[in-house]
């Protein structure tokens, strides 16, 4: 399989990072901008700034202003737009590759000329827009709020994973307009961003367009770097959550090793043979044998600063969660143990290839992973490498990660159950 | 260096025309359709069998068989076992996707070409000599019935199955859950998941579609090895006709006390895939919720902060599917966003839309169609609407000329036939006691509170 992703590099003296890869294959362009900057730079008081700022972003700039955004580009045919994750802030558009310029032009604009644009009135309506976003994805749904619970619990109160990336309520309430100031002359300088134009395009045309949209900005100071403070054992916390459910949910979350650090392939390999796909061995043992589980998942949930490694178990109506924790924690210790199949670590590295195969079929997926692996790793075409890092897997490196970070230290423990259904939730001693 | 013109958007430039690859044809004795699509330069290739054997033909009283049955079909076949079938699968690194919609059911799987054969003779083997295992169906069974039930505690999925439920009348299927009900479903059988199957199929009730790297002679000769001996039958389709569930514009609350949001659907019967209007329609919707800058959207997310995002569409099938329009909204604002939704789609009604509104909505459908056709998968959907809606094969090279024939006038018209705001079902998943006075006062119809469902 291809794996490789062709492209060039070139930074301008603004420190803007410019990463080309032509694909003539398809008519298309995509822009993928990635701002160094994500939950993790927020302060305590403050969490959901980052997400909210994102929101800002599309609300108009000084030479296109609110609504011309969205309106020019769905208008040529494109799409667009953003997330916020813990590590960084993305921003995207695909859209025919004749109407690149407009996109280098919108994305130049909200660069370097937002705050001439910005008022008290666009900060207020994306609050609002983004509280009900915490409503619709968090607050009214089933287990929406598991996660930020299990962060809360596995990470101290001052560590940058804290809390989650939508924010707390209160905190959105609280945002005003010189945090939204502070931020963009902190954050949104073309030294702290990368810019991806991939797709059918001329490199040589591409970089001279940038250079005109993008040269003029001026560098920022250099954004100050996220301490995280050293992460203790929490000494396995045991939580739960009465929620308007019917299926009782077991969350199991440990600390695991930063993306691209050693164990974190292994680990995204254990995933898989615990819990992903039908013949994974909790699916095989809880769904399948046993029909005491509706589903299972596990993902190792790969972070800057260090992750976080996740089993999510969803039982049958009335089943108790702590036959379905006993069971999880057996197979982890059988692994552990070094009982792993040939079998199953090729099942696994088959397994991950083919989603990363399939995600390069798609111009916007490439765009991202080559700002992805440029911001974790510094080397843009890091693909190749990454893809090794799978390949060389052995049952051996799989034992030896789940032994250290997952089965040498308890996990935090949430269980969600029907109100009034306290008796279903795995042991809270 | 010469200044930059920062204060005019750059022209976007002309779009290319699009090239979308040549549908090829053959036919297997038994009258199964093969068909073959060039593309991509990866050397991949989706195979997809699309079989007339969706949920519209669920026999009353059996809703969420069609879908019980592909889920099955992967359970064991007469010489592997479900443990099998898995194992074999994942060896070869694929995925069996199967789903039942209301018109078909569509099984694919995607595979490197050096694998193809090897997946084809597994793919065929689970759709062709499925065994049914009684333990394995059961256990599908109580996985769809946990599913049923997690439904009623998921507002959006609740929103949904309580809007269908109040457009279509009693015993229209499309009212029923895709799914099915508790009730349904814990009828279930083996022996009603296997008689499902003997009757739909067949295949000369169904179209196999190759895409990626590979051309329709290899194509038809793989397909000749693999399904060439499966047994031709009698296919049936289910016949049944589409009744409105409301006469008058009515309001449904369904009761979620301590909701912190209601969920908004305001529906109507839409059109059949193949009424005459459907490109109008498109661009129409397009306009009112289609896209991020339509009127809706603009309205109750961008102008008023109610929501984080509004939209519309119609739901395409063989028979009138639903047309909605639906938000999560903040619950004190609840009637304001149903007063706000409901002036929309007046005004496109009463008004139509300006020229300039409709040819960005024209430019944006014409854009974004090359953005669909990016995978083997994805191109392989398309050909499948192809088959099941009975489109011509050069259906999509016409397709952005269709579009472009559509005129503002088209837009008012299809508006003031297809949006008729005096038979809406309005339901709103929400806590009752706070939601129900705004919406009696709001006088826009009968207020009905549901609180068993």
């Amino acid at each position: 399989m291809r794996v490789d992703l062709p492209h060039e590099v070139h930074t301008l003296d603004n420190g803007l990072r410019v990463i080309v890869h032509e694909d003539p294959s398809v008519p298309l362009v995509a822009v993928n901008v990635w701002y160094h900057v994500g939950s993790k730079n927020e302060r305590p008081g403050r969490t959901g700034f980052a997400h909210l700022f994102e929101h800002l972003m599309f609300e108009g700039s000084a030479h296109a202003p609110e609504g011309m955004f969205d309106t020019l580009l769905e208008s040529v045919g494109g799409v667009n737009n953003g997330s916020t994750s813990p590590d960084r802030t993305n921003y995207y558009e695909m859209l025919p590759a004749s109407a690149l310029e407009l996109a280098l032009w919108l994305e130049a604009d909200r660069m370097g000329w937002l705050l001439p644009a910005m008022t008290r009135e666009k900060l207020d309506a994306q609050r609002d827009v983004v509280k009900n976003e915490r409503r619709q994805s968090y607050e009214n749904r089933p287990y929406g709020l598991a996660f930020e619970t299990i962060l809360a619990a596995l990470f101290p109160p001052d560590h940058p994973y804290h809390w989650p990336v939508i924010g707390y309520m209160a905190d959105l309430d609280a945002a005003t307009l010189d945090d939204v100031h502070e931020f963009f002359r902190t954050y949104y300088a073309p030294n702290n961003a990368s810019l991806v134009v991939a797709g059918s395009v001329d490199g040589a045309r591409v970089l001279s367009l940038v250079e005109r949209y993008f040269g003029e900005i001026p560098r920022g100071p250099q954004a100050p770097e996220v301490r995280a403070t050293p992460v203790v054992s929490n000494g396995g916390r045991r939580l739960v959550l009465e929620d308007d459910v019917r299926l009782p949910r077991l969350y199991l979350a440990w600390h695991s090793p930063a993306y691209f650090a050693e164990g974190d392939a292994a680990l995204d390999a254990a995933a898989t043979i615990l819990a992903e796909g039908k013949a994974s061995r909790l699916h095989r043992a809880l769904v399948y044998e046993r029909g005491v589980a509706q589903d299972v998942q596990a993902f190792q949930d790969s972070r800057k600063l260090g992750s976080i490694f996740f089993v999510v178990v969803t039982a049958r109506p009335e089943v108790p969660l702590a036959e379905l924790e006993r069971e999880t924690l057996q197979q982890l210790e059988a692994i552990a143990a070094g009982d792993v199949a040939a079998g199953e670590v090729e099942r696994a590295r088959n397994r991950i290839e083919t989603a990363f195969v399939d995600e390069l079929q798609h111009l916007l997926g490439r765009a991202d992973r080559l700002n992805l692996y440029a911001y974790y790793t510094g080397d843009p075409g890091y693909a190749i490498s990454d893809l090794e890092r799978y390949r060389r897997l052995e049952a051996g490196d799989i034992a030896t990660a789940v032994r250290r970070w997952l089965v040498g230290a308890p996990p935090v423990a949430l269980s969600v159950v029907p109100r009034g259904r306290l008796d279903l939730a795995a042991g809270t001693a | 260096m010469s200044t930059v013109q920062r204060d005019r958007p750059p022209a976007p430039g002309q779009i290319r025309p699009l090239v979308f690859p040549a549908i090829e044809r053959r036919r297997l004795d038994n009258d199964l359709a093969v068909l073959a699509a060039r593309h991509g330069d990866l050397p991949l290739v989706t195979a997809m069998l699309v079989v007339d054997a969706g949920a519209a033909g669920d026999p009353a009283r059996k809703a969420g068989l069609a879908r019980l049955t592909t889920d099955a079909l992967e359970t064991g076949t007469r010489t592997r076992s479900a443990d099998q079938i898995a194992w074999e699968l994942e060896h070869l690194g694929i995925e069996l996707q199967a789903t039942a919609t209301w018109d078909a059911a569509i099984l694919s799987i995607t595979a490197p070409r050096e694998r193809l054969e090897a997946a084809l003779e597994l793919f065929a083997d689970i759709v062709r000599h499925p065994a049914f295992p009684e333990a394995e169906v059961d256990r599908l069974r109580d996985e769809q019935l946990a599913t049923i039930l997690q439904n009623r505690k998921e507002p959006r999925a609740l929103a949904n199955d309580m809007a269908a439920h109040f457009i279509f009348a009693e015993g229209v299927p499309y009212g029923r859950p895709l799914i099915g009900t508790t009730a349904s479903v814990q009828a279930l059988t083996r022996d009603d998941v296997e008689a499902f199957y003997r009757t739909h199929y067949l295949p000369n009730a169904s179209s196999l579609l190759f895409v990626g790297h590979i051309d329709a002679d290899t194509a038809r000769d793989l397909a000749d090895r693999h399904f060439g001996d499966w047994p031709a039958g009698q296919p049936t389709t289910p016949e049944f006709e589409v009744v409105p569930g409301v006469e008058t514009r009515t309001v449904f609350i369904v009761d979620r006390p301590g909701s912190v949001q209601s969920e908004i659907r305001i529906g109507d019967i839409g059109v059949a895939r193949h009424h005459e209007d459907y490109f109008p329609l498109l661009v129409m919707n397009t306009i009112l919720g289609g896209a991020f800058t339509s009127r809706l959207n603009m309205s109750l997310r961008e102008r008023h902060g109610f929501t984080y995002g509004a939209r519309s569409g119609f739901a395409f099938r063989k028979r009138p599917g639903p047309f909605i329009v639906q938000a999560a909204v903040a619950t004190d604002v609840t009637a304001r966003a149903v007063e706000e939704a409901l002036k929309e789609m007046t005004a496109l009604r009463e008004e139509g839309a300006s020229e300039q509104e409709v040819a960005a909505a024209r430019d944006y459908l014409r854009g974004i169609l090359p953005l669909q056709l990016q995978t083997t998968e994805q191109l392989a959907s398309r050909l499948a609407d192809i088959v099941i809606f009975d489109l011509p094969d050069d259906y999509f090279q016409q397709y952005r000329q269709r579009i472009a024939d559509v005129s503002p006038d088209d837009v008012h018209r299809v508006a003031r036939e297809h949006l008729r705001l005096d038979r809406l079902a309005i339901v709103v998943v929400g806590d009752a006691e706070r939601i129900a006075p705004g919406l009696e006062s709001l006088d826009v119809g009968t207020v009905v509170i549901h609180q068993d469902y």
